[in-house]
């Protein structure tokens, strides 16, 4: 598997209504090896942020990201065609009328010959079972069916590394089953944020981010306990405070 | 969202004449329609044109339905744009302007209907070629137009659901409750596109020296 690696990585954003940057993320340093990463947090913990790092969709305000030491922001180019990016609303994602086109255009820069890219797409599709769904509108999908063309774009050009942002946030119990079902039959190193505490156990390694830092890292089910355990403690304060 | 709503017939697949016809005679075929909206002075004529491309659509087997999908988004304009011209210049130069807008957008829906957007934008990328040695990227030509295919029927479906809500709330007659939200959306939604494109390499910048 290709490492992830953060080196002091922090990012900050000029706020208007303070002087001082908002932090996103601090001091984050971090080595990604395993098969599969989950990520969970609450909302506007960082989480979204980390992982757009990892594609170089953010540049850190201080320290370094590498996917296999190419740098995100040195080597942006040759990041992006390793690491694929699946964003939380597949309809932000797919860019084109069709899924068929959608995965086409993936593929336009890296196969320049009309009939193989056709070729190539419609393997991808078949891949993920969509081939009776590619030249549908995207209007027409389910949302799972959605998410899955939006995966099967990016799966068409083969990266070496999948980041999935909150991927089953906007599904359905069975098309959050049928997404769970298709990830776990790829061979890509997987690092997906969730809020679904399900799908995070059966990752190899879990990260719990807290106000842009790593609170703990380390075994799902004892990552997902000490999340629940932080969630209700806030809860319980937060009732203290009402009475 | 109804994104969906769209002004130019999406692609129906199919294995009529004009789907093997070649792409530069369907660019021919719409540029003409083009000029000759410029050109033709006489409704009837516009009528019959307007007929003659009717007709090769639902030949092509795209359909009643796709055909009145590609002009109903347009009829409240051309109303209000064939009763202006009425008023001003008469029912035959009014029905002229009407018939021939439609010529246009029947003639681009039956070159859209007919052709995959694959190689509409391989036929953009070879049109563009020459600029190459200006130092212009092809494929930012074809991604472009590929963009636009996409955006103008989100704007329109934006337009549709921001009328609804403007409504809902009785503002159906306040501009600034229709514009700015569609303005505010779209705006946010070229922001998302760009990045959707940035994440999956396409259009992006080259790598910066080590």
């Amino acid at each position: 598997m290709p490492a992830v690696t953060f080196d002091q990585v922090s990012v900050a954003v000029e706020t208007e209504n303070s002087p001082q940057p908002k932090v996103l993320l601090d001091a984050v340093t971090l080595r990604l090896e395993e098969a599969r990463v989950g990520i969970i947090g609450a909302n506007g913990s960082g989480k979204s942020t980390l992982l757009r790092l990892v594609n170089g969709l953010i540049q850190p305000t201080n320290g370094r990201v590498a996917v296999d030491g190419d740098d995100t922001v040195r080597a942006v180019r040759k990041v992006r065609r390793n690491v694929g990016f699946v964003f939380t609303d597949p309809l932000s994602q797919l860019v084109m009328p069709t899924g068929r086109e959608d995965v086409e255009l993936s593929l336009r820069r890296s196969v320049k010959n009309g009939p193989e890219r056709r070729r190539q797409a419609e393997a991808a599709l078949g891949r993920l079972g969509l081939l009776h769904l590619a030249d549908q509108s995207i209007y027409e999908l389910s949302g799972g069916e959605r998410q899955l063309m939006a995966l099967a774009a990016v799966l068409a050009v083969d990266p070496a590394v999948l980041v999935l942002d909150e991927p089953s946030t906007l599904l359905d119990l069975r098309n959050r089953e049928l997404l769970r079902r298709t990830l776990a039959t790829l061979d890509q190193q997987i690092i997906m944020s969730t809020h679904d505490l399900g799908l995070a156990l059966e990752m190899d390694r879990v990260l719990v981010i807290e106000a842009g830092r790593v609170a703990f890292d380390g075994a799902p089910a004892e990552a997902v306990a000490a999340y629940r355990s932080w969630c209700l403690q806030g809860l319980d304060h937060a009732a203290r405070d009402t009475r | 969202m109804r994104g969906h709503g769209f002004l130019l017939a999406n692609y129906v697949p199919g294995n009529s004449l004009l789907h093997r016809a070649p792409l530069a005679l369907k660019f021919a075929l719409v540029f003409a329609c083009g000029l000759a909206s410029f050109i033709i002075v006489d409704w009837g004529i516009s009528a019959a044109v307007l007929a003659v491309l009717s007709g090769l659509f639902l030949l092509a087997g795209a359909g009643m339905k796709r055909l009145w999908g590609a002009v109903r988004p347009l009829a409240p304009v051309l109303l209000a744009i064939g009763l202006f011209q009425w008023w001003q210049l008469g029912g035959p130069t009014a029905a002229r302007i009407v018939l021939n807008i439609l010529v246009c957008v029947v003639a681009a829906s039956l070159l859209t209907g007919t052709t995959p957007i694959q190689q509409l934008l391989d036929g953009v990328v070879r049109v563009a070629r020459p600029f190459k040695r200006l130092g212009a990227d092809p494929e930012r030509f074809a991604l472009t137009i590929g963009i636009m295919l996409r955006s103008i029927p989100f704007i329109a479906g934006t337009f549709a659901d921001v009328r609804d809500s403007a409504r809902a709330r009785g503002l159906e007659r306040n501009p600034r409750a229709l514009v700015l939200p569609v303005f505010i959306t779209s705006v946010a939604y070229a922001r998302q596109t760009g990045e959707a494109l940035a994440a999956r390499g396409l259009g992006e910048a080259e790598d910066q020296p080590a």
